[in-house]
């Protein structure tokens, strides 16, 4: 089942009001200066739009040797990426960690807690691109700024990209350390990796 | 002088060969344990006992025990040659005659204590012997006789011993029964009629109170007084040992009776919510003392100290202005004698860290319940089923306190203790409503459940398998352990994992569970 893409080019109508206005007084200027505004804009069409993806964002950590499959259903990403202009391209997404499900609702109880999310004082995760490169015909790494409690740490993601028609799909997968973002203690039988599988 | 130039003129290597000695015992006590008096930690010191004890779930209230000064002029205890109680019908003909032309005989002496052996084989004496002979919970004439044993159920050796009291005899013809030892509450006689120290015991000890109370036709109101000695928390919201009290002798004298063996309402706990009798089998490893985490554990003097406090000396604790036995301040400090079982004289250093040796001594037998390809498959639900986040191998505890429901947990807690900041939703009324309470559970180690039970904090399952009976959350349950006297029936609620098992994984998960 193809869940949650994102389909930058239909941007909602609220958007091209904001580009209307800013053309408003397109008339008033030459020619010249007119056809070089059309081209500065077309990037504008691909405006950063915040949407939340139906496919929640899944995590796998390792305890006592079984995988523990969770997930982050409450999230939104904002994406702005050009393939052929990687360096004005932006991805940013937020999570609510309120929304962790493990299947035990008692463990996802605790995960709130100050323990690990410390939902309270931290209620929302943020990862933020700072640079991307290409790795190959749709294949790309970006370096993402990370942010769980209030501990902000460089990830570096590779993801794929799809692209049909103008939807664009993207997939990552990376690993962290939870110990690197104070998300509970060393554990004896919990690992310290979780990989995290990012899809919209 | 001449002496000194004689000296001056012996050779080097002869002052070499006279070091030797001394560089032999500094390397033996490398290799074996060897224990100077001089090593016994001074354990009851104001500094010490200012934190060692996590505070009240309410703070005003929280334990201010007696001070170092008090605790030290206390006389040390003498310990006596002790010999077993047998129900009449067992007794060995003519053996209450033989005791009473016995002399006192004094068998604890640190002096001839030197390997680490000494020390627990004299500890485990100590775990033995009783501290009260006046009678605090039961006497002579009660185990005398037979209609005792049948009517609180009492459990016996084969041999038809007793073990949960002895006969201490302080000189010929002073024959006592002795009661309060840690034996007391931590020997297990098993199926098979063997006896397991430093398990979860199974002396039904409130049933045999009660036995007391009525066959001594305590009135009413001395019920209610030794009750509320016992158990009295007024500070409490709700006062629901006041309530106890007010309801009458027989009410009160149903509610000892309600206690099933393997819990036991301790002084400061409640027969209301009478606490598990702890397992002490691998207490070495656990970082909190008490259901309710009361006494951090972090070293050898804690352990010694949680022995000192709980044999009794916890009677002159004073919550706020309150004192269970009635003392005031200014009585407790006046420099008279206080006679109240275990408070009128103590242990001595060494003899608490000869206690504690023992307890850290202690192994438990070996298990009958091997590992299966049942038990494995149980194994894996353990995991699946996020059991080891709490129960982590391999002590099978995260060696955390968890806050019980209605209590919060202070900010400064986090930094202070281990706390698992979750309830797991047990019935908070030992935590919360006991001069004991904390407002947390220790999450319990799961090692030994096979020779254990009942189970949970409060007792109220007899079976492993019934934590897993979802029929248990509902109103109309019936408690498999302890009932409280005044209700039919009752949920248990509270710690819901593995409740939507089928019926195949439920076995598995136990079938796992009993090979710990």
């Amino acid at each position: 089942m193809d869940i949650g893409y994102l389909d930058i080019v239909l941007a909602p109508w609220r958007s091209l009001r904001i580009l209307c206005a800013s053309c408003v007084n397109l008339v008033l200027i030459n020619k010249k200066n007119r056809l070089f505004l059309v081209f500065a804009l077309v990037p504008c069409l691909l405006i950063a739009q915040s949407v939340k993806p139906e496919s929640p964002i899944q995590f796998k950590i390792k305890n006592a040797g079984i995988t523990v499959d969770g997930m982050i259903s409450d999230w939104e990403v904002e994406v702005d990426f050009d393939s052929k202009r990687l360096d004005q391209s932006s991805i940013r997404g937020k999570a609510n960690p309120e929304s962790i499900q493990t299947g035990i609702k008692l463990r996802d109880k605790h995960l709130h807690g100050r323990e690990y999310f410390h939902i309270q004082k931290f209620p929302s995760i943020s990862l933020e691109s700072k640079s991307f490169k290409a790795k190959g015909k749709n294949a790309f790494v970006g370096i993402f700024e990370l942010q769980i409690r209030d501990v902000k740490r460089e990830v570096e993601i590779p993801f794929t990209l799809s692209q049909t028609g103008r939807q664009q799909k993207f997939k990552g997968e990376f690993v962290i350390d939870r110990l690197d973002f104070g998300l509970g203690e060393k554990s004896l039988v919990l690992s310290d990796e979780v990989r995290i599988i990012i899809e919209f | 002088m001449k002496i000194k130039k004689w000296l001056s003129r012996l050779p080097l290597w002869l002052y070499a060969c006279m070091i030797l000695p001394f560089l032999a015992f500094g390397l033996s006590n490398q290799g074996v344990s060897y224990f100077s008096v001089r090593d016994i930690p001074r354990i009851w010191t104001d500094e010490a006992m200012k934190d060692w004890e996590l505070p009240n779930s309410n703070p005003a209230y929280s334990a201010q025990p007696v001070s170092e000064a008090f605790y030290y002029k206390l006389p040390e205890r003498v310990i006596y040659k002790t010999y077993p109680v047998y129900h009449p019908d067992y007794e060995p003909e003519g053996y209450w005659e033989w005791l009473h032309e016995q002399e006192a005989e004094i068998v604890f002496d640190e002096s001839k204590l030197v390997t680490e052996e000494d020390w627990i084989k004299a500890g485990e004496l100590l775990f033995d012997y009783p501290i009260d002979t006046l009678g605090a919970i039961i006497n002579t004439q009660h185990v005398r006789n037979p209609y005792f044993y049948s009517s609180t159920g009492m459990p016996l050796t084969p041999e038809g011993i007793m073990p949960f009291a002895q006969w201490v005899v302080a000189g010929k013809g002073k024959v006592y029964l002795g009661n309060l030892s840690c034996a007391m509450c931590h020997t297990r006689i098993m199926e098979d009629g063997s006896l397991l120290k430093g398990a979860q015991g199974n002396w039904p000890g409130d049933k045999a109170f009660a036995f007391a109370l009525e066959s001594d036709g305590v009135s009413e109101r001395g019920v209610q007084g030794i009750t509320n000695i016992l158990f009295g928390s007024p500070f409490v919201e709700g006062d629901p040992h006041g309530k106890l009290l007010a309801s009458g002798r027989e009410f009160i004298l149903e509610a000892y009776k309600a206690v099933p063996e393997g819990a036991f309402g301790r002084q400061g706990t409640s027969i209301l919510y009478p606490p598990q009798a702890p397992n002490l089998i691998g207490v070495k490893d656990r970082k909190y003392l008490d259901h309710g985490g009361l006494g951090q554990h972090r070293n050898i003097e804690d352990m010694m100290r949680y022995i000192a406090m709980n044999q009794a000396l916890d009677f002159l604790n004073f919550y706020g202005d309150y004192n269970s036995i009635g003392l005031t301040k200014e009585r407790l400090n006046n420099g008279e004698p206080i006679f109240f079982p275990g408070t009128h004289d103590r242990h001595s250093d060494a003899q608490l860290y000869a206690i504690a040796k023992y307890v850290y001594s202690l192994t438990p037998p070996e298990n009958p319940y091997k590992p299966s390809t049942v038990s494995e498959r149980g194994k894996i639900i353990f995991a699946e089923q996020g059991c080891v986040t709490c129960h982590t191998p391999p002590l099978f505890t995260n060696n955390k306190l968890t806050p019980a429901d209605g209590f919060e947990v202070p900010d400064e807690h986090f930094d202070k203790y281990d706390v698992f900041d979750i309830s797991v939703g047990t019935d908070p009324g030992y935590t919360l409503n006991t001069r004991r309470g904390t407002g947390y559970y220790k999450v319990p180690s799961l090692l030994g459940l096979w020779y254990r039970g009942p189970f949970l904090h409060d007792a109220s399952l007899a079976k492993l398998e019934d934590l897993f009976d979802p029929a248990r959350l509902r109103d109309d349950y019936v408690p498999t352990g302890f009932k409280p006297h005044d209700i039919k029936t009752k949920a248990v609620k509270g710690h819901e994992f593995g409740m939507e098992l089928n019926e195949g994984d439920r076995k598995a998960l136990v079938a796992y569970l009993l090979t710990l």
